[in-house]
């Protein structure tokens, strides 16, 4: 389980993002295609460059869509992560949340 | 489980590094230079500071951080280490343990101690030797860039007065470089493109860059280019890679070495970068390590078992403590073994997460629980043993047989369940050695001191209480006991001081030895003083030994003057106390010039005990086993008469002082019959023999010990009782006690005051 769906077109990361949950992750995030999507990153403790390779693509294929995929809120070990791969989630960030 | 519970986890592996650390310097402290000694003391470091850095402390991390700098230079050969440079070391476990005690307890430590050591290790990882003290050395300019230090040594050496330091917070980059060749920062690009087995095998790129980071200064581009869409794209497969520019001291092969697992996995370039080339846009990674150093444990993990042993290292996985120390030593041998192969490195991984040993932690209550019930256990086996015996004449019954296996059956329940409570002395022995120091140090003497037979195990509620007495008898010993080093070498002795600390079992308890080669007790003072406390008589005779024992009066102590002269005295009667509220008794023996022993004697376990059942007197009580050196029969013409009311018994051509049991627990008026009786040849704590009088001997038994002050009061003479298998109490004999009462007796009639210091001394 990369995530539970607690509302539709929500997502909450479970805490390590590792190569075992990049499938997970993927299977969750196309159920949800299609719709707006809002993650919720706080609770994430390891990130892997495998599932951030997942939720890129996923960005990527959202605004093809023209849907909306924000991360609503982000663990300090998530934004670091992101911050030292070289990848930069400023402009999925929510707005509330942009440093 | 919640934060604290994690965190409560973190301090005992806290106290277990510690100890870790402690002996390991100690053992470098004498010579020891085997590169394991090394590590494991900088694996403890290290795990201090990683566990540190998940709980925020920061002041823990930074402290921790700089020793662990210096002790890697230690390890990599550029320090040696020698006297001087594990003086510091050896303060610096100290305020590590401060720190630790104070994060978790609150409370302050000596700020100006913990910088004026992160000074003197600085200076260490620098390759200084550690200066006298606040030498007039020219004060280092606030440079940013400490690692410009090493490059000019004499004009940049660290200022040593406290003013002149600059604040703790300290950059790592800036650390790395100190610790290496004086470089000028070389800025290397790095092209690194993991492919799907670095993930497959369990490697993260993300750790790696982070690695990296720690290498220098990192910037990053990240080509997301390869990435397909969302559908087509494999969850499993590597399209990341990367551009990194490194801007570090070290050279290229350090840089590579972070690569060095996942080399054959990914594609990497590294080479030193061309002045102005970049047209990547490149992320600048200003990284704290701190954030992610609790993941560093588990993902180190994930490489260990990766590459070999990945089932012990899984099994390890549960038990978070193993866990650090398995994942501490991968990463120690990652870091360390550059050119080894990775399979080396890993095995040497799985074997340090072996040797670590499973542990698990369980509430102190539950095992006492466990004994109590076993203990219960054990009584209802004799009761059920008794019983049947009396039913069954015949003696060959099935029953038989089958109560017999019960009964080494619930012995070996026991056995094992003592052995869980059981703890090597050497934890407290590790806290005193500190003691020495530091007392040492603040009187200005050298003192060294020595422990023997530390892995001596006792009951864990004994351990805990030993702490205390110990410590003021290290502390009187230091202070009191040791000369100082002009009056020694006037003396014609070694300047350095020894204080000897043993530890060993005999006769079924643990007896502590604290011995110091100082100038022994002044017994001429300590009398005069015991004169004029009124605790004497002034014309009273006293031995020698009478002398020594009195500083363990109380009142004795508050004597103003006693702590200037050689002897002691400072609260000797509290440490008394506190050895008797432990079952325990504690002597002293002195000579003049040569040193002081203190031996204390202690109870091994209050639960059970080896005994023989005896009579005295219509009385059956039980004398501990491990006590008696053997029986006899006494014959009428072996027994002799000496002084008013004092017997000797000749056993083998030597004389052995016969004391009545009966006569000494007041069961009878009269003095038995020796003819009558058995006699019971009992090694005393002293060493001397005694035969102990009994009416008869009725048999060998384990019996399990019921504190008699718990429940009753404290009897002397009698140690403790213990119910019998016919539902009888019987009470267990205080050996030592009972022997030294057959002295006090004598002493009674010389000096009324004896009597009672050898009855209060029988705990």
């Amino acid at each position: 389980m990369a995530g539970k769906k607690a509302v539709k077109g929500s997502l909450k990361l479970v805490s390590v993002l590792d190569l075992n949950e990049a499938s997970v992750l993927h299977g969750q995030l196309t159920n949800m295609r299609g719709s707006d999507v809002q993650i919720d990153a706080s609770g994430v403790e390891r990130l892997g460059v495998q599932c951030v390779q997942v939720l890129m693509a996923a960005a990527a294929a959202w605004e093809e869509d023209k849907k909306t995929f924000v991360f609503e809120k982000v663990s300090d070990a998530f934004r670091k992560t992101m911050q030292l791969i070289g990848i930069n989630i400023e402009n999925l960030l929510a707005k509330e949340i942009r440093q | 489980m919640d934060m604290n519970e994690i965190k409560e986890i973190f301090f005992q592996e806290c106290e277990e590094q510690l100890a870790e650390l402690e002996s390991g310097l100690l053992k470098l402290n004498d010579g020891d230079r085997d590169p394991e000694t090394v590590n494991a003391v900088f694996r403890a470091v290290h795990s201090i500071k990683g566990g540190a850095g998940a709980f925020g402390l920061d002041d823990l991390v930074s402290f921790a951080h700089v020793f662990e700098t210096t002790l890697d230079c230690v390890r990599s050969n550029k320090l040696e280490p020698n006297q001087d440079v594990l003086k510091v070391m050896l303060k610096s476990a100290d305020v590590l343990a401060d720190l630790v005690t104070a994060s978790r307890d609150g409370g302050g430590v000596d700020e100006g101690r913990s910088r004026g050591l992160v000074k003197e290790l600085e200076a260490l990882a620098r390759g200084e030797m550690p200066s006298g003290g606040a030498s007039a050395e020219p004060a280092k300019p606030a440079a940013p860039k400490p690692a410009a230090a090493k490059a000019a040594p004499a004009p940049a050496a660290a200022p040593t007065d406290d003013s002149g330091f600059q604040p703790i917070p300290f950059t790592f980059d800036g650390f790395g470089g100190e610790e290496e060749t004086l470089m000028e920062p070389t800025t290397f690009e790095v092209q690194f493109k993991p492919r799907r087995e670095l993930y497959a095998k369990g490697n993260e790129a993300a750790l790696l860059l982070r690695d990296l980071s720690r290498v220098g200064e990192m910037s990053i581009n990240c080509d997301v280019s390869t990435l397909p869409a969302f559908d087509k794209l494999d969850p499993e497969e590597a399209y990341f890679s990367w551009t990194i520019s490194v801007k570090t001291d070290k050279n290229e092969q350090d840089v590579r070495s972070v690569f060095e697992f996942a080399e054959w996995d990914c594609d990497l370039d590294v080479k030193v970068a061309q002045v102005a080339t970049e047209e990547l846009p490149m992320v600048p990674v200003p990284f704290d390590l701190s954030a992610l150093d609790d993941d560093a444990g588990d993902d180190d993990q994930d490489n260990a078992d990766d590459h070999a042993a990945a089932d012990a290292v899984h099994a390890a996985e549960t038990a978070s403590n193993v866990t650090k120390l398995a994942a501490a030593a991968a990463r120690v041998e990652k870091k360390e073994s550059q050119s080894a192969a990775a399979a080396a490195a890993a095995a040497n991984a799985a074997n340090a997460a072996n040797s670590a040993g499973q542990t698990i932690r369980v509430d102190l209550d539950r095992v006492d629980r466990l004994i109590n019930l076993v203990g219960e256990l054990v009584i209802n086996q004799a009761m059920l043993s008794q019983s049947v015996i009396e039913n069954d004449t015949t003696g060959t019954s099935a029953i038989n047989m089958g109560l017999e296996e019960l009964q080494q059956l619930t012995r070996e329940i026991q056995d094992s369940v003592m052995a869980i409570r059981a703890q090597p002395v050497k934890p407290v022995f590790q806290r005193m050695s500190r003691i020495v120091r530091e007392v040492a140090d603040m009187v200005g003497k050298s003192i060294r001191l020595v422990t023997e037979g530390e892995n001596t195990e006792v009951d864990k509620t004994v351990i805990d209480k030993l702490a205390e007495p110990l410590t003021h008898m290290i502390r009187n010993a230091v202070d009191h006991g040791i000369e100082s080093p002009e009056k020694r070498e006037a003396s014609g002795k070694n300047p350095e001081g020894t204080v000897k600390l043993t530890a060993k079992h005999r006769s079924g308890r643990i007896v502590i030895e604290l011995a110091d080669d100082g100038a022994g007790i002044n017994r001429e003072r300590v009398r005069q003083k015991a004169i004029d406390n009124d605790l004497i008589a002034a014309d009273s005779n006293l031995t020698d030994e009478e002398i020594d024992n009195l500083i363990f009066m109380p009142g004795f102590s508050t004597a103003d003057k006693i702590s200037d002269i050689s002897g002691r005295g400072v609260g000797m009667d509290v440490v008394k106390r506190s050895i008797q509220a432990l079952g325990g008794r504690i002597s002293i023996s002195s000579r003049p010039g040569h040193g002081s022993t203190f031996t204390m004697s202690l109870p091994l376990t209050l639960a059970v005990l080896d005994g023989m059942v005896v009579t005295v007197a219509g009385q059956t009580l039980v004398v501990p086993l491990t006590a008696i050196v053997e029986t006899l029969q006494p014959e009428a013409a072996a027994i002799h008469s000496f002084g008013a009311n004092q017997r000797l018994i000749s056993i083998r051509n030597s004389f052995c002082p016969l004391v009545d049991v009966g006569r000494i627990l007041n069961f009878r008026g009269t003095q038995a019959n020796p003819v009558e009786g058995v006699a019971l040849l009992v090694e005393s704590e002293g060493g001397g023999q005694r035969a102990l009088m009994v009416d008869a001997i009725q048999g060998q038994r384990q019996v399990v010990i019921k504190s008699l002050e718990a429940n009753y009061t404290h009897v002397p003479g009698i140690a403790a009782a213990t119910i019998l298998g016919d539902g009888r109490v019987a009470l267990i004999l205080d050996v030592d006690a009972v022997v030294a009462a057959s002295r006090g007796q004598s002493l009674r009639q010389d000096s009324g005051m004896k009597s009672d210091m050898s009855l209060a001394a029988t705990g």
